[in-house]
């Protein structure tokens, strides 16, 4: 028995294709079904257990929002049970119920209270949770005057704040600057520490992959994989990259077609593959070892080199590095027609995460563009043998100590 | 009764609402909480030119005997008016605006509790203000004691209606504007900007001035200047219908509204 048990649960939703409305309707439209069913979960069972923090993960609409209202009392299941024991605190919206004409302090009371706080314990907590918003200066403006991230920061302080047994966060970390969710994260990771239950509804695989024990992948209302994160975000990403890779198969075909006929150009690029250290075709890559990318082109003129270049982008859009070829082989080429290249990297320097890879194709002095193929696939990393904060593997090693020996 | 103990367990969100609503209410305001006694003193001024002056309406003589001050009568029953109103039409808004519901989990009846708080304030203020000008003519008996059944009394009544018609509303907007409609006219078919006895026995067969009797606001009312105005004690009979109908509608009220609202979040 877990802290929070979900027991077969379904949940029907009425959509209303045209509300009821007014009286008139009412009588007019008399007998009438005025709605659809929706099933937004489907006979679903979760276990949470004491001290754990449990991820739901899935595309947008597969019920996981609605999943966490259920645990949050929100929502009351149709068919099925939920049972939870000990205090929740539910993170769906920061700073919701702050009224913009209130200051940040009577805010601060306000939102303690609607998280199930008295007046003393919000007393005692105060200045712990204005000093971690960092809103000193302005706690006695009202909230109106807040900037967006200001005022989130307030909200996610008092929820974090309120010892919470259980702590639901449906993607509203996401929020802040880089130095605030730092905070955040180390926050949540002493709170795991002190033994609260967290459940996390994400995007973001990265966070289920490091702060997540076990993890459930919902699609559609139902449950596809449940288990320990690790194994849970592999199938769920493997599944991704199925659908992508047959979308962007057909959709580079289709480009390729297109490309060579219009444009017309000496070198295209075909395609991109990642080989593991075994030789195998993967969809992964690891953090700390090697990984080869192969660029699959095509000569469609006689070309003396093809030179190929690909960029590394994070998925926020950042540019991380770019892999230009340089150097030829005397008494090579030229080349006609399909072919492939590798570029291998013997320790993939990259921290868990997704990234996106930009291929270009280059005249023969390698300065103009003569094709190229934007996000032409993605690079998913997984934590290899050490787990890496940040997005860099520096992949250095430790010295031994050097010092004067204690006695 | 497990409802009973979630919402009591719940009375520091109730307390927070209400003060949410207060603090917020007189904000940027140069008179602030005057605003509090300009709105009723207003009602009251035109009520009294209009009905006491152009329409010559006169008041019973007071308890201790001095001839009728006629918006001293009118206010002895608008003041219990506008708590009855406060009360109901802020049931409907509080939970229509519950947007809050959606996001974090407290019964779905605080926001209507801390309404009503907030109006009872407001009750207290304009009955506070109606004692002082009594002591200051010398008319006050030992009835001011049944001010706190009054008060209990309309609270439940109003609340109880109030809950009732929320959770429709929010189903059926209409119910919002019939309320705003069916309030104005409950308004008029109260004697409080009039005496029972001015109303005809009968009106095309109707018998009128029995329905407006029975009319429960005309009972509150009657009770409420027995107790600030003439300074006798209500009947027994009208005391026992009257406890009998609030703690009935209240009782009715809540439970249609703690059925209904298990599933009240998806709607909202």
């Amino acid at each position: 028995m877990g802290v929070i048990d979900v027991e077969h649960v379904s949940k029907r939703f009425k959509l209303y294709k045209d509300r009821p409305g007014s009286l008139k309707e009412m009588v007019t439209k008399f007998g009438r079904k005025r709605y659809e069913e929706f099933w937004s979960l489907r006979d679903v069972s979760v276990e949470v257990e004491a001290g754990t923090v449990y991820g739901l993960i899935g595309h947008n609409g597969c019920g996981k929002s609605t999943l966490l209202r259920m645990m949050a009392g929100i929502y009351k299941p149709t068919e099925g049970t939920v049972r939870t024991e000990g205090r929740i605190s539910a993170l769906l919206e920061l700073g919701a119920g702050f009224h913009p004409e209130l200051t940040g302090r009577e805010n601060v009371y306000l939102n303690a209270s609607i998280l199930g706080l008295t007046r003393k314990e919000t007393d005692l907590l105060f200045d712990d949770i204005v000093a971690f918003s960092g809103l000193e200066q302005f706690i006695d403006s009202p909230v109106k005057h807040y900037s967006s991230g200001m005022f989130v920061r307030l909200g996610f302080s008092v929820s974090v704040h309120v010892d919470p047994q259980i702590l639901l966060i449906d993607e509203v970390i996401a929020v802040g600057d880089e130095e605030f969710q730092r905070r955040c994260f180390e926050h949540l990771a002493s709170l795991r520490n002190r033994g609260v239950t967290i459940v996390l509804v994400t995007h973001s695989m990265p966070l289920v992959q490091t702060m997540c024990d076990q993890a459930t992948w919902m699609d559609h209302g139902v449950v596809q994989a449940s288990g320990p994160s690790l194994d849970v975000v592999g199938e769920y990403l493997a599944q991704v990259n199925r659908q992508e890779g047959e979308a962007s198969e057909a959709a580079a075909a289709a480009a390729a077609e297109a490309r060579v006929e219009k444009t017309g150009a000496p070198l295209t690029v075909e395609g991109v593959e990642f080989i593991d250290a075994e030789g195998r075709l993967t969809q992964f890559g690891l953090t700390g070892e090697p990984l080869t990318v192969r660029i699959h082109w095509r000569a469609n003129v006689d070309v003396e080199w093809p030179i190929l270049s690909f960029a590394v982008d994070s998925e926020s859009g950042q540019h991380l590095s770019t892999a230009g070829m340089q150097g030829r082989v005397e008494g090579l080429g030229p080349f006609r027609g399909a072919g492939t290249v590798d570029y291998r990297i013997d320790r993939l320097p990259l921290a868990p995460g997704s990234y996106l890879l930009n291929v270009a194709a280059h005249d023969p002095r390698g300065v103009t563009v003569v094709d190229r193929l934007d996000r032409a696939v993605s690079l998913w990393v997984r934590p290899g043998h050490r787990l890496v904060p940040g997005i860099l593997d520096l992949g250095g090693t430790w010295g031994v100590p050097e010092g004067v020996a204690a006695r | 009764m497990t409802a009973v103990t979630e919402i009591w367990s719940y009375r520091n969100l109730i307390y927070n609402l209400a003060q949410r609503e207060l603090r917020a209410r007189y904000k940027k305001s140069i008179l602030g909480w005057l605003w509090s006694l300009i709105n009723p003193a207003s009602m009251l001024l035109i009520y009294t030119v209009v009905f006491g002056t152009f329409l010559k309406g006169s008041a019973p003589d007071m308890g201790n005997g001095d001839s009728g001050i006629f918006a001293l009568y009118l206010f002895a029953g608008l003041y219990l008016w506008n708590f009855f109103n406060g009360t109901v039409t802020g049931a409907i808004a509080a939970l229509q605006a519950g947007g809050l519901l959606n996001k974090v989990y407290f019964p779905p009846a605080c926001p209507a509790i801390a309404n009503t708080l907030t109006v009872l304030l407001q009750a207290f203020i304009e009955a506070g203000i109606l004692l002082v000008v009594m002591i200051v003519l010398g008319n006050v008996g030992w009835t001011l004691v049944l001010f706190p059944v009054l008060i209990v009394m309309v609270m439940l009544f109003a609340l109880g209606f109030g809950l009732f018609l929320s959770i429709y509303n929010i189903y059926y907007r209409d119910v919002g504007y019939l309320v705003g409609i069916a309030m104005n006219v409950l308004f008029y078919a109260t004697p409080i900007v009039y005496r029972l006895d001015q109303v005809p026995q009968t009106l095309g067969g109707i018998p009128i001035r029995r329905i407006i009797t029975l009319n429960p606001i005309t009972q509150f009312v009657g009770w409420s200047r027995d107790v600030f105005y003439l300074l006798r004690w209500p009947s027994l009979a009208s005391t026992i219908g009257l406890l009998v109908v609030s703690v009935g509608t209240f009782l009715l009220g809540a439970a249609v509204f703690n059925r209904k609202s298990r599933l009240i979040t998806e709607e909202l």
